[in-house]
């Protein structure tokens, strides 16, 4: 058994803490941890920051679906977008050993979904581009 | 979001309340800048309220630390809450930046 839970909001940064707070309602009511929320959190909000300002850029911004799908060992995150269709790739590490000096501070988003989930899939169909991020449970959902 | 500024003898202590994303993290850039602006450059982050942070506020953070070391400052960071310190530890960022269990460390680490 799954339970699924779903959200739409306009593309636009306010929808992010909304999506926030709707992730931490559902793991909570599920017992889910703290550290774990928070990379569920962590990981739909650096996709949809990407969508809100690169994949509606030019357009009017259209609707962003959030999807939340519990099963015993995973949770499964996925944002439906209108906008222009972007496949994502997992960016390299950043240098350990660079100074601040020499470090770009910005380019983490997509690294932080990689390093918080556990698989990231994406979909452009007629329905919208979908990103679909899983992050597997070392636990089992409580019935 | 919430912002609050208080001096503490050669240190500045911004605590910053709530949580910092792309909607709210330009107002953290505008206030710190503001602040290097003012010549507080010995600016220490007040995190333990800071519930969340995605990139853009970790951004917002290492740039304004970036200024205040070019400055002869610094940002150092006090009372980081572990889902917070994860994100600047996924960042690989921990071994530049310094971090202080506690406001009153963290202003003593200015003094001689």
């Amino acid at each position: 058994m799954s339970d699924k839970l779903r959200i739409t909001r306009a593309a636009q940064l306010e929808t992010l803490a909304v999506f926030r707070d709707f992730i931490d309602a559902a793991c909570q009511r599920r017992g889910i941890d703290s550290a774990t929320c928070y990379d569920l959190k962590l990981a739909m909000d650096e996709a949809c920051t990407n969508v809100i300002t690169h994949g509606y850029a030019g357009m009017n911004p259209g609707s962003l679906i959030l999807d939340l799908e519990f099963a015993p060992q995973q949770v499964v995150v996925t944002i439906t977008d209108f906008g222009h269709p972007f496949e994502p790739y997992e960016p390299d590490a950043p240098d350990a050993r660079a100074g601040l000096e020499d470090r770009d501070t910005g380019g983490f988003g997509l690294f932080f979904i990689y390093k918080t989930m556990d698989h990231v899939d994406y979909q452009t169909t007629e329905e919208g581009n979908r990103l679909i991020l899983t992050k597997k449970l070392n636990w089992t959902v409580p019935a | 979001m919430d912002i609050k500024q208080e001096d503490r003898g050669t240190a500045t202590v911004v605590s910053i309340v709530g949580s910092l994303d792309a909607m709210t993290s330009p107002q953290l850039t505008e206030f710190l800048n503001g602040q290097l602006a003012e010549g507080r450059a010995n600016l220490i982050g007040d995190l333990a309220a800071l519930e969340y942070t995605s990139s853009a506020g970790l951004r917002a953070l290492l740039n304004a630390t970036k200024e205040a070391r070019q400055r002869g400052g610094d940002v150092r960071l006090a009372a980081v809450q572990p889902n917070v310190k994860k994100v600047f530890e996924l960042s690989g960022f921990t071994s530049i930046l310094k971090f202080y269990s506690d406001v009153p460390t963290a202003v003593a680490s200015y003094k001689g």
